[in-house]
């Protein structure tokens, strides 16, 4: 028989290397002649986007589109150290050292414009569409490379380095008492799954994941963050699990190491909350490592709901569920 | 903040490349006159290599050069403690690597690596982490600590005794993870050269370009300046990059021979040369109040680190920090070890530590909520962090804290007339 049931999942996540541990990014930045720019950073891409949520920022910041902005990564003879590519820590903390060296950058540029404006203050001046200008006038701009191409003429470049360091500190180590981490991340995640009574096989058909990102930097990244995390999960969950024997391994081989396929991963409604976090970029908090963590216990508690099988051991295999069904009947024999 | 260019759905540049086959991962590049190496690794979980004969293996027609411990200037690595050798005399894991053999050709690199012959002397070895702790177990690591508990994180708040005498429902359950690979799609490869600088250059992939570029250094004894580490498209991390695989190994065979090395793990070799997630067995007895407000949690959280320490100790101490769940808990007893043990070396994957201890808060959550009569969505409401509630490390939460929020956007979705709301 086949029998469905749903599952609730919360958890929370302090994102960050966290206590008190050196969490430093930085970046190099560089507006060019023609009016684009590049950002350079140590922080790697592992596949997960971090390099176009740097042009996002840079380009939001400087008026321009994404594609005006080139960002390089990785490279340790040209790019500074950002730290790890972990702790859900890039878009929050390279993000802000990005956005903080591209602000130094524009900030000189500002002050060269508003001389050139005849401006008082740099607050009178604006970047906007791939011009520089005066705020409130439209007939007083002109496109950013004439600005930046003008200056190079009177010795003005328009580069920045900067650095951005997260705040956490260490726990006392008797008590366990501080704040170690920040910002926290929060989500919730629902499973729906079908468990076959006869075979133990568990079935997700469905997922719904709601995640705390703070500002959602690229509604597109964030859905695929969340997609890649429950699949994740659904494997942590259901299917992966080292055998090891006296230290060997015995499944070394993706045949018998089972990782989710296409076919294992159900429908996946991605949503997210934006309150915004004051110390993140826009308002951005990670999200990388919080998109799987609701998944395993949605599933496990949705499998509860279905078939009335507390796991308590991962991955629920059908062996485990049919054992737990097993025990359930010899109970109510008794 | 009114922006433009933030919040849309701006299409990736490298996706273009990834979708047409064109985006060059390690194992994609090569350089003319390239040798490949492949690494001897140990086969016994816990032992001392008493000798390596190399002589049978150079005498085959193109092997370059066979290296061992005894060729590495300076044979450490690692990221909090350099507790793990680039090529190992002494052996605390099943795949710890022992010698590197470089060849004109993979198939020869494979064939001489078969006729290596390295005698071990093998010791008995524990697998079990709960056994590992026993104060007359063997250390693994005497330099680093007296015993195998490489870490203990004690977390302690309010007054337990009190959380139970007002709790009506006491839950108490063991909770155990298992062992998880990263199985990233593309196993580790690495390319590296002497180029026309005298620099050490690396291709990889990586989490951590610059902490590669140190390790390899300080194991070669180079400067910061005279490598470099560049990183080409990495094909899935989740933390399973963040330790040294095979660089340091190509980058020594490339020192010593002055030809470009590659490298490129099997999927088996893969298992073995990068970290593995904590199995931890987690105790849990939480208290609730009929209403169903939670006052009391006692937790003890083991997990195994397995042979090197790697993040364990981060890893842990997040497992200990997040064992509450993201619920308001006024009376709290955690603890939370690392266990160093001749299992394959656990570190950083994708939740890092509180991966784990999702299961058990969460289970307890559910099984707290059917004892009280409760849906499993309202007891969460009853205990959730808002702003200014205050965790169980003492930390008032101020700020971004909507998961009141993330609830009401996913309670239509749990409608199946249900009790209280």
């Amino acid at each position: 028989m086949k029998k469905r049931g749903i599952g609730l999942g919360c958890s929370w996540y302090g994102t960050g290397y966290g206590n008190g541990f050196p969490d430093v990014s930085s970046a190099f930045v560089e507006i060019h002649d023609d009016g684009s720019a590049t950002v350079l950073t140590g922080a790697v891409d592992v596949g997960q986007g971090s390099n176009s949520i740097f042009a996002q920022i840079a380009a939001e910041e400087l008026g321009l589109e994404s594609q005006d902005i080139c960002v390089y990564s990785g490279d340790t003879d040209a790019t500074p150290d950002s730290g790890t590519t972990a702790a859900t820590r890039q878009t929050y903390n390279t993000g802000n050292a990005v956005l903080k060296a591209v602000r130094q950058a524009k900030s000189s540029l500002l002050d060269y414009a508003a001389h050139e404006f005849s401006c008082p203050t740099s607050e009178g001046i604006e970047l906007k569409e791939g011009f520089i200008g005066v705020k409130g006038d439209p007939s007083r701009r002109m496109p950013l490379a004439d600005m930046v191409f003008q200056a190079r003429l009177k010795g003005e470049r328009f580069i920045s380095a900067e650095s951005s360091t997260a705040r956490s500190t260490p726990v006392d180590p008797e008590t366990g008492q501080g704040a170690p981490y920040w910002p926290y991340a929060f989500g919730c995640q629902m499973a729906e799954v079908e468990v076959n009574t006869e075979t133990g096989m568990v079935r997700v058909l469905k997922v719904v994941a709601v995640h705390d990102v703070g500002k959602a930097l690229n509604p597109t990244q964030v859905e695929g963050q969340i997609a890649g995390g429950v699949t994740q999960g659904i494997g942590f969950a259901l299917l992966e699990e080292l055998e090891l024997k006296e230290g060997k391994i015995n499944n070394p081989a993706l045949s018998s190491y089972l990782i989710p396929t296409a076919l294992d991963v159900p429908s996946i409604e991605a949503l997210f909350v934006e309150d915004a976090e004051c110390t993140g970029p826009f308002g951005a908090k990670g999200l990388g490592e919080p998109a799987m963590l609701p998944t395993v216990a949605a599933i496990i508690n949705a499998i509860d709901d279905a078939v009335g099988v507390r796991i308590t051991s991962l991955p629920a295999t059908p062996e485990k569920i049919l054992q737990g069904l097993a025990e359930k009947r010899e109970g109510l024999e008794k | 903040m009114k922006t433009s260019v933030v919040g849309s759905r701006v299409v990736r540049e490298d996706a273009w490349g990834k979708v047409f086959g064109q985006t060059k991962f390690p194992a994609d590049v090569n350089l003319q006159g390239q040798i490949y190496a492949v690494v001897i690794r140990s086969p016994h979980p816990h032992a001392r290599v008493l000798g390596i004969n190399s002589e049978q293996a150079m005498s085959l027609a193109g092997v370059v050069a066979v290296l061992t411990a005894k060729d590495v200037p300076n044979n450490s690595h690692g990221v909090l403690f350099r507790d793990q050798p680039v090529l190992a005399e002494y052996i605390r894991m099943v795949g710890d690597p022992v010698a590197v053999v470089g060849a004109e050709t993979e198939e020869i690199a494979r064939a001489a690596a078969k006729l290596v012959e390295v005698e071990y002397q093998v010791l008995p070895a524990v697998f079990d982490p709960e056994e590992a702790m026993r104060p007359d177990a063997l250390p693994l690591h005497p330099t680093l600590r007296p015993t195998n508990v490489l870490y203990h994180m004690p977390i302690r708040r309010g007054n337990l005794q009190e959380g139970w005498a007002q709790a009506d429902v006491v839950i108490e359950k063991e909770y155990s993870t298992q062992h998880v690979d990263h199985a990233f799609l593309q196993p580790e490869a690495v390319l590296a050269h002497v180029d026309e600088r005298g620099h050490m250059v690396v291709e990889t992939a990586t989490q951590y370009a610059h902490y590669d570029r140190g390790e390899i250094a300080h194991a070669l004894g180079l400067r910061f300046s005279q490598v470099q580490v560049k990183t080409l498209a990495v094909g899935g991390a989740f933390g399973g990059r963040e330790d040294i695989s095979l660089q340091i190994m190509a980058a020594l065979m490339a020192w010593n021979t002055l030809r470009p090395v590659k490298m490129e793990n099997t999927r088996e070799e893969s298992f073995y040369s990068h970290s593995k997630r904590h199995p931890m067995r987690m105790h849990y007895k939480t208290g609730a109040t009929k209403d169903g407000k939670l006052v009391a949690l006692e937790a003890k959280i083991i997990g195994d680190a397995g042979a090197y320490s790697s993040w364990s100790i981060n890893v842990l101490r997040k497992s200990a920090v997040h064992a509450s769940g993201p619920y308001v808990i006024p009376n709290v007893s955690i603890d939370s070890y690392a266990v160093f043990t001749n299992n394959p070396y656990s570190g950083a994957m994708r939740g890092f530590g509180a991966a784990q201890t999702v299961l058990a808060y969460e289970s307890q959550m559910d099984l707290l909520a059917k004892e009280i009569g409760i849906s499993p969505l309202e007891i969460r409401l009853r205990n959730l962090f808002k702003v200014g509630s205050t965790t169980a490390t003492g930390q008032v939460l101020t700020g971004s804290v909507p998961l009141d929020q993330c609830l009401a956007k996913i309670a239509p979705y749990l409608q199946r007339g249900g009790d209280s709301q």
